[in-house]
C-alpha cells in the first residue's frame, strides 16, 4: 500500500490512478444489469420448458418472438381504478408526477454543473480563482443535497399515488419492466451513496491533489449513474407513447432490450437531458438571483451575482440545442404515427402548443434582457447600448411571427368577418416556414447579443481586428439573410423539400454560434480592458429577469409534459391499454394551464423553502469575492465562457 | 529663412491635409447616412405600389406580408429618427409609450386587413406591451427616465405630484370598475371556437370495402419518378391538360377537373379558383377551405385530403371536435379513382405539392 502511495506521488499518475479507480466503478456500475440480460437470454429456454410454444409478432419491430407474458388486461372502472373521494385521479397523478420529475431533474442536473464547475476550478492556474470555482461548485452541491431528500419522498409519494389510483395499469407496467425496476431501485442506492460521499468529502478530498482527482471522478460517476437512472425511467414513458417488445395485445415478447428500445425512447432521452440541464441552470441562477437580492454586503452581492451568471451561462449552453432536439423528436414522432404527429402540432393539441411557443419565446427575451441589463455594470458597454433597441425590435418581430397560431380561436362572426379559417396575411405566418425562420433568428440575436457581452469592456488588440470583425458580421449578416431567404423559399417548394430546409438554417445559427462565438473569442485575446466587471452592480431587474427565466423553464415542462402525455388520448399505452377510467378526455386548455400553473407554484414554493434552508446553513464568507466587489479593482474573476 | 518657411509651408500643407481629410470624412459620413435615410424614403415610397401589387394579388401573398412587416418596422425608425433629429423633439419615455403602443393598436386592429380574431389581437397587445417595458427598461438612463415621473408621482408632495396622484387614484378604481361592468354585462354574441382546422386522421379507413392505411397508401395516378418515389407533378405545373399530346398525368388532372367542376359540383362550394368562395360558400358558417391558401392542402398529404374528402364533415372523430363541416361524404357518390383525380387536380390548380414523407 505504501509503495502504491509513493508511486503515485506524481502528478500524472495521479491521474492514471484516478482513472483507473474510476474505470473499476464504471465496470462495477455495470453488474446490476447483468440479471436484465441473462432473463433476455434465458426466455426461449424457459419457454421450452413448458408445453405449448406460442409465437407472436413484435407490435413495432414486427418480429417474431415467444409469448412471454399475459395479455395487457381490458380495464373497467371502478374495478382497476382507485380514487380519493370526488378528486379526479389522473390530476392527483399527474400533480405527484410533475413535482417528483422538478425535483428529480434538478438534484440530476446540477452535479452536472458541479462537475464542469470542479473540473474548470482545478484546470486554473490561479489558487484564488481555482478556489473561488471549488467553493461555487460546493454551494451548488449543498442547494441539490437538500432537494435530493425532497425527491426522494415525492417518488414514493408517486409509488404510493400509483398503486393507490391505478393499480391495474402499474402492475401491467412492472410485469414488463420488472428486472429493470429492480436495477433503478439498486441504482438509486448506488446514487445515494456516491451522493453523499462525494458532498461530505468534498473538504476533506481537498487536502491532495490525487484526492481531489478522485473526488471529481466520483462526480463522473455520480453523473453517469444519475444519466442511468434517468434513462430507465424514460423508458418507461417512452413505452407508454409508443410501445415496442410486446405484440399487439400487450404480450411482453421476452426481449427487454426491445421493451426498453421503443421508437421514441432515444430522441426523449436526449430532449430531457438537455431540459433538465437547461432547467438545473435556471433553478440555481435563481437561487443566486435570491442571494443576491437579500444580500447585505458588497462581497456578498458579488458573489451571488458571478455565482448567478455562471450558472444561467450553463443553463443557457444547453437551452440553445434544445429547440433542435425538439424538432428531432417531433420528426420521429410524425414517424412513428402520422396522426400522432398531426394531433400535436395541428390538430388537438395545436394551441398547447402556441402555450410552449410563448414560453420559449419568453425565456429567450428575458435572457436576452437580462444580458443586456447586466452589461450596466461592464465599463465600455455604453458603445453597445444603443444597438439594443434594434435588437429587441428583431426580437419582437420575430416572436409575433413565432407565436401566431395557425388555428385562431374566434368567434363564428371574426371568422366570417374574415373571410375563412385561414387570414390572407397572417396565415402565411401560421405555418413551418415561418416559424422555423422565426425561432432561429430569435436564437441567432441571442448569440449575438452574448457576443457583444463578451466585447462589452473590451477593445481587440489582435492585429487581424479589422478583418476578424468583418468576419463576425458577414457570418451573422450571412446566417440572417440565410435563414430568412430559406423561409421565403419554402413557400414556394413541395412540403417534403420545405421539410428538409430546416436543416440547412439550423446549420446558419449554429455556425454564427459555434464559430461566430470561437471567431469573438479568437479577436478578443488579450484583449484591452476597458476596466474589469463590477460584480454585485447587476440592476435588480436583472435579478428578477434571471427569476423568471427560471419560472419560464418551469412552465415550460410543466406544459411539455403535458403535451407528450396527453397525446397518448385514451390511451394508458398506444394501441396497447386503454384509459377505461371516467377521466379518459382531454383537458380544456384553460384546466390544463391552471393545473400546470398550480405546479409551478407548488414547487416554487418547496424551491423557496429549500433556498431558504441554504440561508441558515451558509455562514461562510466569501473570502475570494471581496477582490471582485466594488469598482474596479485588480486581478477579478471572469466566470467560464465569458471571455 | 528658408527652412523656417519649409516649416511654416509643411505645417500649412499638414494643416491643409488634415482639414480637407476630417472634411472629406465628415462629408463620407453625412453622405452615408443621406443614402441610407434616402434609401428608407425611397422604399417607403414604394410602399403603397406593393401594397396594391399585393391586394390585386400581383405578388404572392407571404412576400407581400413579410413586405409589409419590413415596411413597418422601416417606418417606426423612420420616423422616431426624423422626430428625434431633424425635429429634434424630445419625447420623454413615459409619453413614448404609449405612443407606440397606440401605433401599434392601429397597425394591428386597422391596418391590418381583414381584421384579425380578437383573441389574436390581445395576444399581439400583450406582447407589444411586454416589449414597450424591455424598451424602456433596457438601459439604467432609459430605466431612470422612464420610472423617474412615476416615482415622483407617487412619493412627492409637490402640487404637480399630488394632482396627477390623486386624478391616477381616481382614474384606476374606475377603469377596473368599467371593465367588470363591461364584463359582467349579458352579451348576446356566439362564444369564441377553438376550431382545430387539421384534425388528427385515423390510421386507416374502410373506404368501399377496402381498408387504407392513411400512412402508407399513394394516389395511385400520380405514378413514380426515376428515384421510385412519387413523382411531385412540378413539371406539368401551368401546362396545358387539353392539350391532344398531353401527358398521362395531365388527362388524369383534365378528369379531376371535369369531376371538380362537373359531376361532383365541388366548384359551387370551393369555387372556380379552389379560394373556398363558391356561389354556395357563403351559405356556410364557417365557409368551406380555401386550398389556394398555403396553410391547407399544402400543409397535408393526400391520404389525408382523401379521407377528409370520403368521410366528410360526419366521418371527422369525436376528439376533433368542435368541428363544423357542411362536406358531404364523397364516398357515397364517386369512387376511390375519381377522388384520387379530383385531389391531383386540385394540387395541379393551386400550384401546391402534396405534404410526402421523406
Amino acid at each position: 500500500m505504501r509503495s502504491l502511495m509513493r508511486w503515485l506521488q506524481s502528478p500524472k499518475r495521479k491521474r492514471v490512478g484516478a482513472f483507473l479507480a474510476l474505470s473499476l466503478f464504471a465496470v462495477a456500475l455495470l453488474l446490476p444489469l447483468v440479471p436484465v440480460f441473462a432473463v433476455a437470454e434465458d426466455t426461449p429456454a424457459a419457454s421450452s420448458d413448458t408445453p405449448k410454444i406460442e409465437k407472436a409478432k413484435d407490435v413495432f419491430y414486427k418480429t417474431e418472438g415467444i409469448v412471454y407474458g399475459p395479455p395487457a388486461p381490458k380495464l373497467k372502472y371502478p374495478d382497476n381504478y382507485g380514487t380519493y373521494g370526488t378528486f379526479q385521479s389522473r390530476t392527483i397523478l399527474w400533480m405527484a408526477n410533475q413535482q417528483h420529475l422538478y425535483f428529480g431533474s434538478f438534484v440530476l442536473a446540477v452535479p452536472m454543473f458541479v462537475m464542469v464547475v470542479e473540473l474548470v476550478g482545478m484546470l486554473q492556474k490561479d489558487k484564488r480563482m481555482s478556489k473561488k470555482y471549488d467553493d461555487l461548485a460546493h454551494e451548488f452541491m449543498k442547494i441539490s443535497l437538500t432537494a435530493y431528500s425532497i425527491t426522494a419522498i415525492l417518488g414514493g409519494l408517486l409509488i404510493f399515488t400509483f398503486l393507490a389510483l391505478y393499480p391495474g395499469f402499474f402492475m401491467y407496467l412492472a410485469s414488463i419492466f420488472r428486472p429493470v425496476m429492480h436495477v433503478y431501485a439498486l441504482m438509486f442506492i448506488l446514487e445515494s451513496g456516491v451522493l453523499y460521499v462525494y458532498y461530505y468529502g468534498w473538504d476533506k478530498m481537498n487536502d491532495s491533489p490525487f484526492l481531489k482527482w478522485c473526488h471529481l471522478s466520483l462526480s463522473v460517476l455520480l453523473n453517469t449513474v444519475g444519466l442511468v437512472l434517468m434513462f430507465f425511467a424514460n423508458t418507461w414513458l417512452a413505452f407508454m407513447q409508443a410501445p415496442a417488445g410486446v405484440d399487439d395485445q400487450g404480450r411482453f415478447l421476452g426481449n427487454i432490450w426491445n421493451a426498453i428500445h421503443t421508437p421514441l425512447v432515444i430522441p426523449i432521452v436526449v430532449h430531457r437531458i438537455l431540459g433538465n440541464a437547461a432547467f438545473g441552470g435556471g433553478v440555481v441562477a435563481a437561487y443566486a438571483a435570491y442571494r443576491f437580492l437579500a444580500a447585505k454586503s458588497p462581497e456578498e452581492k458579488a458573489h451571488y451575482d458571478w455565482m448567478s451568471y455562471t450558472a444561467m451561462f450553463m443553463g443557457v449552453l444547453n437551452l440553445i440545442p434544445l429547440p433542435f432536439a425538439g424538432y428531432w423528436l417531433m420528426r420521429e414522432v410524425y414517424a412513428y404515427r402520422q396522426q400522432m404527429g398531426i394531433t400535436l402540432m395541428g390538430g388537438l393539441l395545436a394551441w398547447v402548443f402556441i402555450m410552449q411557443a410563448t414560453m420559449i419565446a419568453t425565456l429567450f427575451i428575458t435572457l436576452n434582457y437580462y444580458l443586456w441589463t447586466a452589461m450596466g455594470r461592464m465599463p465600455g458597454s455604453e458603445r453597445y447600448t444603443r444597438f439594443f433597441k434594434y435588437m429587441l425590435l428583431v426580437l419582437i418581430v420575430a416572436t409575433l411571427t413565432w407565436l401566431t397560431p395557425h388555428t385562431l380561436v374566434m368567434t363564428p362572426a371574426e371568422l366570417k368577418a374574415m373571410g375563412g379559417a385561414q387570414h390572407p396575411v397572417i396565415g402565411n405566418y401560421g405555418v413551418m416556414s415561418a416559424k422555423n425562420t422565426a425561432i432561429n433568428i430569435i436564437i441567432t440575436t441571442t448569440v449575438l447579443c452574448f457576443c457583444i457581452y463578451q466585447r462589452a469592456n473590451k477593445v481587440p488588440t489582435v492585429k487581424w481586428a479589422w478583418w476578424g470583425n468583418l468576419a463576425l458580421g458577414a457570418i451573422f449578416v450571412g446566417a440572417a439573410t440565410n435563414v430568412i431567404f430559406l423561409g421565403i423559399y419554402g413557400y414556394f417548394i413541395p412540403a417534403n423539400v420545405r421539410i428538409g430546409l430546416s436543416v440547412p438554417q439550423v446549420c446558419s445559427t449554429l455556425t454564427t454560434l459555434f464559430i461566430g462565438v470561437t471567431l469573438n473569442t479568437m479577436i478578443l485575446k488579450n484583449a484591452r480592458s476597458l476596466g474589469e466587471i463590477r460584480w454585485g452592480q447587476m440592476s435588480t431587474r436583472g435579478a428578477y429577469a434571471l427569476f423568471l427565466l427560471a419560472v419560464a423553464f418551469t412552465w415550460t415542462m410543466a406544459v411539455m409534459g403535458y403535451i407528450r402525455s396527453s397525446v397518448r388520448l385514451h390511451w394508458h399505452i398506444n394501441e396497447i391499454m386503454r384509459d377505461a377510467s371516467p377521466w379518459a378526455f382531454t383537458n380544456p386548455i384553460g384546466y390544463a394551464g391552471n393545473i400546470n400553473s398550480l405546479n409551478v407554484l407548488i414547487f416554487w414554493t418547496m424551491l423557496l423553502f429549500v433556498f431558504w434552508l441554504g440561508t441558515l446553513t451558509d455562514k461562510k464568507v466569501h473570502s475570494t469575492v471581496k477582490d471582485t466587489a466594488g469598482e474596479g479593482i485588480e486581478g477579478v474573476s471572469i466566470p467560464v465562457g465569458s471571455h | 529663412m528658408d527652412s523656417g518657411l519649409k516649416i511654416a509651408g509643411m505645417t500649412g500643407r499638414r494643416f491643409a491635409q488634415f482639414i480637407h481629410y476630417n472634411k472629406r470624412r465628415r462629408v463620407c459620413i453625412m453622405m452615408k447616412r443621406k443614402t441610407l435615410l434616402m434609401a428608407i424614403f425611397s422604399a417607403l415610397l414604394l410602399y403603397p405600389v406593393i401594397s396594391w401589387a399585393g391586394t390585386e394579388k400581383y405578388i404572392n401573398a407571404g412576400i407581400f406580408a413579410l413586405i409589409v412587416e419590413i415596411g413597418m418596422g422601416l417606418s417606426i425608425i423612420f420616423l422616431a429618427w426624423f422626430v428625434k433629429n431633424k425635429l429634434k423633439i424630445h419625447i420623454p419615455k413615459l409619453m413614448q409609450a404609449p405612443i407606440i403602443w397606440g401605433f401599434a393598436f392601429i397597425v394591428f386592429r386597422v391596418i391590418l386587413q381583414p381584421p384579425i380574431p380578437f383573441t389574436l389581437l390581445a395576444v399581439y397587445m400583450g406582447i407589444i406591451t411586454i416589449a414597450i417595458f424591455l424598451y424602456s427598461s433596457i438601459d439604467e438612463p432609459s430605466w431612470k427616465e422612464f420610472s423617474t415621473p412615476i416615482r415622483i408621482m407617487l412619493q412627492e408632495d409637490t402640487k404637480n405630484a399630488k394632482t396627477s396622484r390623486y386624478i391616477v387614484f381616481a382614474a384606476l378604481p374606475l377603469l377596473i370598475g368599467y371593465g367588470t361592468y363591461d364584463k359582467m354585462l349579458p352579451k348576446f354574441e356566439e362564444p369564441v371556437e377553438l376550431r382545430t382546422v387539421h384534425p388528427a386522421p385515423p390510421a386507416s379507413i374502410n373506404l368501399h370495402g377496402k381498408i387504407i392505411n392513411l400512412q402508407t397508401e399513394y394516389n395511385p395516378f400520380r405514378g413514380k419518378g426515376a428515384d421510385g418515389k412519387e413523382e411531385a407533378g412540378a413539371q406539368y405545373m401551368g401546362k396545358n391538360p387539353f392539350a391532344a399530346d398531353a401527358p398521362k398525368y395531365l388527362q388524369n388532372v383534365r378528369e379531376g377537373g371535369e369531376i371538380f367542376f362537373g359531376t361532383a359540383g365541388c366548384v359551387f362550394c370551393h369555387g372556380d379558383n379552389l379560394d373556398g368562395r363558391g356561389m354556395f360558400a357563403f351559405a356556410f358558417n364557417p365557409i368551406p377551405a380555401n386550398f389556394s391558401d398555403p396553410g391547407t392542402i399544402a400543409q397535408l398529404q393526400e391520404t389525408f385530403v382523401l379521407w377528409r374528402v370520403s368521410k366528410g364533415g360526419p366521418g371527422v372523430p369525436r376528439e376533433t371536435f368542435p368541428w363544423a363541416s357542411a362536406m358531404p361524404p364523397w364516398e357515397k357518390h364517386i369512387t376511390q379513382d375519381e377522388m384520387w383525380k379530383v385531389i391531383m387536380f386540385e394540387y395541379w390548380h393551386t400550384g401546391f405539392y402534396p405534404r410526402t414523407w421523406d
